[in-house]
């Protein structure tokens, strides 16, 4: 479908990219841009997929309260999206940002979070619905979501047991970035040598997530383990090669961009965005996705059970559902979407980006993230014990 | 000792020049000077999540503040009079409460009051008169992050009146007495003049204690952000000058500010100077 | 008693924070350490002694900050007190008030961005990059145990000087010169006048660092590189990451049992030194 759509636009690709960016900056008006690049018509054509265009009658002021309360990640969105909605809706958005899933689901099982959207990553959406701190979704208010858009593989962790509960935001990789000036050009290929290098020539430059999913599931790979594994002999494994390593590290830190930038790390772990951004800056720093394999992840869009703004968090998911405001999204945040539709709003150069879509055999071998791993109490004590060794 | 003095004010002030510097940086991360900009500024003052957490901010610690001072005092007072078994009971509880780590207070705070509010809302809603879809909710937010700091700060405002208490002259209040004047004028005219500058101590240090706190904070919040919030939240996915930005405007305002009242402070003393 | 029922409306504030905020958090404190963790986390009740049984998987974090919080403590005073003592005693009327309202200027901004200045003066590209340049090479600071003292000194020093420079401040210049007039060495006054006088001071500022480093969880995180691991830390990682709050709360009550203990007895022999035990009795 997205080729074609791709193809009725009655304005170049280029043409396009730059109305758009004249609209994200504000120089020229929505229905300007709607103008121009045709998805004004475009979208009273194909009123089904992008209605959220128009202004609609439940959309108007007043009717869906003042505010929303998203909890999301750092520099996930655009801010000028949000503004829009406020334009569009009367309600404020009020953003709340987290550093890990774990977080966000130890502030839901406290209770008293005051959220409306949240935005749990895959693994971790089944525990929400067996603790009950998520409602399935009312998709006849979600008029922008078209699951046949979607890929498959970054969409079906949202339903479960048949309902579906959370609508895919964005997906990517979990990585690690070698500066390749410290290595003598040489760019590793897998997992092995991460931890071999820092145990030797990276002694005291590497960094690793403060995260037990990905410190844990890539220490695991050493071994040819599944990233997942929960097994007390495989997991007793990775331990010790953690502790061996621990005197040879920079930091257990998920903060690594400036040490990376200010050449006292070397190397890290490292997600699709951060990779792609230092690379931007400093070419000889590397995005690498062990060959042994790793994490892939999608982002989801959900509400939370209670959520006191319910109507306007679903506004606020059809909205940033938009193709068009989603394509602004990405603009801004960098980070793929598994949406046919907004990808075929994005430029070429992004959509082939070798960082964020990464070759098919290295995408193959990666692991979606497990749901035990998040719930798994000897993971926790793990990591726990690797930091205070 | 003044070079000494001057050497201390440097350590206090480098990081705040790095800070200050880095604000100007025009590259997209702040460890990473690449010219001078001011775009920064202008995109944390264009960020309503920033500029609502400032306000989130200044509000919690305004009140706690105010709170803490007010009612700290009242208690340090009272607590001259208090003898015995009530007294040991005071102290311990005053004490423990600024011994507690924010962590555990953050944690142990929300669990107890959520568990309040999951029976105190369903019992508003079926008295409340005009219906229970009208029935206030409570629920966590402002009034449970104000209610935390001035438990901590409260205490520490008592603790800092009470040493000055102690060591204050205690022949100027018999005297005061003596000369017939009422329990009251010799609070304000003799106690007050003598215990405010703890009183003031105490205040600037609530206020401070409650704009900086992130832990206590992270927890009690609800689905408020302080800037402490924020400022964690953005650290841990890496800092844009943004951050820098905010730091050094929240630093030129409260600096603004205080020459300002210095300023008008001189001025009213001067009449009055001996 | 007359005044009985002024004192008790001037306590009513305080009892009703007390109890609603410390007494009852307290006591689901308490609860929580007795249960147990639930299969997805949080907390399940029962009774059992399992979560105290298993306090040595900490013990490390308890034993890295009962070094760091005396061994921070201190180091805040030795830079805290001149400073006191100079803003108290040396400088004029005119300026006292300005100089010392500018130690606390830098602490209204977040603690969270002075600290990462730190990292930027610790990295690679700050003091080592100095010192290398006059022959120190490959000094590495940041993540170290130094970097955490230093952060613990930058971020308490406020916390240290004003409580001594509040009994300082009321000392009587006259006894100084009266001291001195009597032929008494500067050394002498300081160690008869001067630091007696200061000592109530000098306990609570000790007090509020060591308390504050006993939970202290920001400055291990961020100068430490999660390799300086405190019973904080430890603490944040039970609620937050792996959300095990019935262990999390019996480390929580155990950490607030060991600094009763240690907070009490200091209290106690500082107390006895400066020969007030009537004026600021702990308990």
């Amino acid at each position: 479908m997205s080729k074609d759509y791709k193809d009725n636009l009655p304005i170049s690709r280029e043409e396009f990219i730059a109305q758009l960016r004249r609209y994200q900056k504000g120089s020229i008006t929505r229905r300007h841009f709607l103008g121009v690049t045709g998805l004004g018509m475009a979208s009273a054509v194909m009123a089904g997929a992008v209605p959220g265009l128009r202004p609609r009658k439940a959309w108007s002021a007043g009717d869906i309260g003042d505010r929303v309360v998203l909890a999301t990640w750092p520099n996930y969105h655009d801010p000028a999206n949000f503004e829009k909605f406020t334009e569009m809706t009367g309600a404020y958005v009020q953003v709340n940002v987290f550093g890990s899933n774990e977080e966000m689901l130890a502030k839901l099982q406290a209770g008293g979070s005051g959220w409306d959207v949240f935005v749990p990553t895959n693994y971790t959406i089944t525990t929400y619905v067996g603790e009950d701190l998520i409602e399935p979704l009312d998709l006849s208010k979600l008029s922008n979501y078209d699951a046949a858009a979607f890929d498959p593989r970054f969409s079906d962790a949202g339903t479960v047991n048949g309902t579906l509960y959370a609508v895919p935001k964005n997906w990517g990789t979990t990585g690690y970035v070698i500066n390749t000036a410290h290595s003598g050009g040489m760019t590793p290929t897998t997992w092995k040598e991460f931890w071999d290098m820092t145990k030797a020539e990276f002694s005291g430059r590497t960094m690793v997530h403060d995260y037990q999913l990905t410190t844990i599931g890539n220490a695991l790979k050493y071994f040819g383990y599944s990233f997942n594994s929960v097994d007390p002999k495989e997991l007793a494994d990775a331990e010790k090669l953690l502790l061996d390593v621990k005197p040879h590290l920079y930091a257990i830190n998920s903060d690594y961009q400036p040490p990376l930038r200010n050449g006292d790390a070397w190397m890290s772990m490292c997600w699709t965005g951060d990779g792609k951004q230092l690379n931007n800056d400093m070419p000889e720093m590397r995005y690498v996705l062990g060959r042994e394999g790793g994490e892939i992840w999608s982002d989801y869009y959900a509400v939370p059970r209670g959520a006191e703004h319910r109507a306007a968090g679903y506004a606020l998911i059809d909205f940033l559902l938009d193709p068009a405001v989603n394509a602004k999204e990405v603009l801004a945040h960098g980070y793929p979407v598994a949406d046919s539709r907004t990808n075929a709003l994005l430029p070429k150069e992004l959509l082939e980006d070798p960082i964020l879509y990464p070759a098919q055999e290295l995408l193959d071998a990666l692991e979606f993230g497990a749901a035990a791993t998040l719930t798994d109490p000897n993971r926790a004590e793990l990591l726990a014990r690797f930091k205070s060794a | 000792m003044r070079l000494y003095a001057l050497a201390v004010y440097l350590f206090l002030y480098i990081p705040i020049g790095v800070i200050v510097l880095f604000s100007f940086n025009a590259g997209r991360h702040a460890s990473d000077l690449r010219g001078f900009s001011t775009q920064w500024y202008g995109k944390a003052l264009a960020n309503p999540i920033v500029m609502d957490s400032l306000t989130t901010s200044f509000t919690v610690a305004l009140a706690s503040a105010v709170m803490a001072s007010l009612f700290g005092t009242m208690a340090a007072l009272a607590l001259q009079q208090v003898k015995g078994r009530m007294r040991v009971f005071y102290d311990a509880m005053i004490y423990v409460s600024i011994m507690i780590p924010g962590i555990v207070i953050g944690i142990a705070t929300l669990i107890a009051l959520v568990t309040v509010f999951e029976v105190v809302n369903p019992f508003l809603a079926s008295i409340w008169p005009t219906g229970p879809e009208a029935a206030p909710k409570l629920n966590m937010g402002l009034g449970s992050l104000i209610a935390a700091h001035t438990l901590f700060t409260m205490s520490l405002v008592i603790v800092i009146v009470r040493a000055r208490i102690a060591g204050m002259d205690r022949a100027l209040i018999e005297a005061s007495t003596d000369l017939y004047a009422t329990p009251w004028r010799t609070f304000w005219q003799v106690t007050l003049p003598q215990i405010f500058p703890a009183i003031l101590a105490g205040f600037l240090l609530s206020f401070t204690f409650s704009f900086d706190d992130f832990i206590i904070a992270f927890f009690v919040a609800g689905s408020q952000t302080t800037l402490p919030i924020y400022v964690f939240s953005s650290i841990r996915r890496g800092v844009t000058p943004e951050i820098n930005a905010i730091g050094t405007m929240v630093l030129a305002v409260s600096l603004t500010l205080l020459i300002t009242a210095q300023f008008m402070l001189r001025k009213r003393e001067k009449p009055t100077r001996r | 008693m007359k005044g009985t029922w002024i004192n008790r409306a001037l306590l009513a504030p305080a009892t009703l924070w007390l109890l609603g905020m410390l007494v009852l958090p307290l006591i689901v404190v308490i609860v929580f350490s007795f249960g147990e963790r639930g299969a997805a986390g949080g907390y399940v009740p029962a009774f059992t002694l399992a979560q105290y049984a298993n306090l040595p998987a900490r013990l490390t974090a308890f034993k890295n900050t009962l070094i760091m919080a005396p061994l921070g403590t201190l180091a805040a005073l030795v830079v805290a007190y001149p400073l006191a003592y100079y803003l108290a005693v040396r400088v004029s009327p005119r300026w006292r008030t300005l100089l010392l309202i500018l130690v606390i200027v830098p602490f209204w901004t977040s603690i969270l961005i002075r600290t990462y200045a730190w990292i930027f003066i610790l990295g690679g590209r700050g003091l080592p990059l100095l010192l290398d340049m006059v022959g120190i090479a490959d000094v590495r600071l940041m993540n170290t145990s130094f970097a955490v003292l230093v952060g613990i000194v930058y971020g308490y020093l406020p916390l240290m000087v004003f409580p001594i420079y509040v009994s300082l401040e009321k000392l009587d210049k006259r006894l100084l010169e009266a001291s001195s007039d009597l032929g008494a060495l500067p050394f002498a006054t300081f160690r008869q006048v001067t630091l007696p006088l200061s000592l109530p001071g000098v306990a609570t500022g000790c007090m509020l660092v060591f308390i504050l480093l006993m939970g202290e969880f920001l400055i291990p995180a961020l100068l430490g590189g999660g390799k300086v691991f405190f019973v904080g830390n430890a603490l944040v990682d039970l609620f937050l990451q792996s959300r095990n709050w019935a262990y999390g709360s019996a480390v929580a009550a155990t950490l607030v049992v060991i600094m009763l203990i240690t907070v009490s007895l200091y209290m106690r022999l500082a107390m006895r030194r400066a020969g007030q035990r009537d004026d600021v009795s702990l308990f």
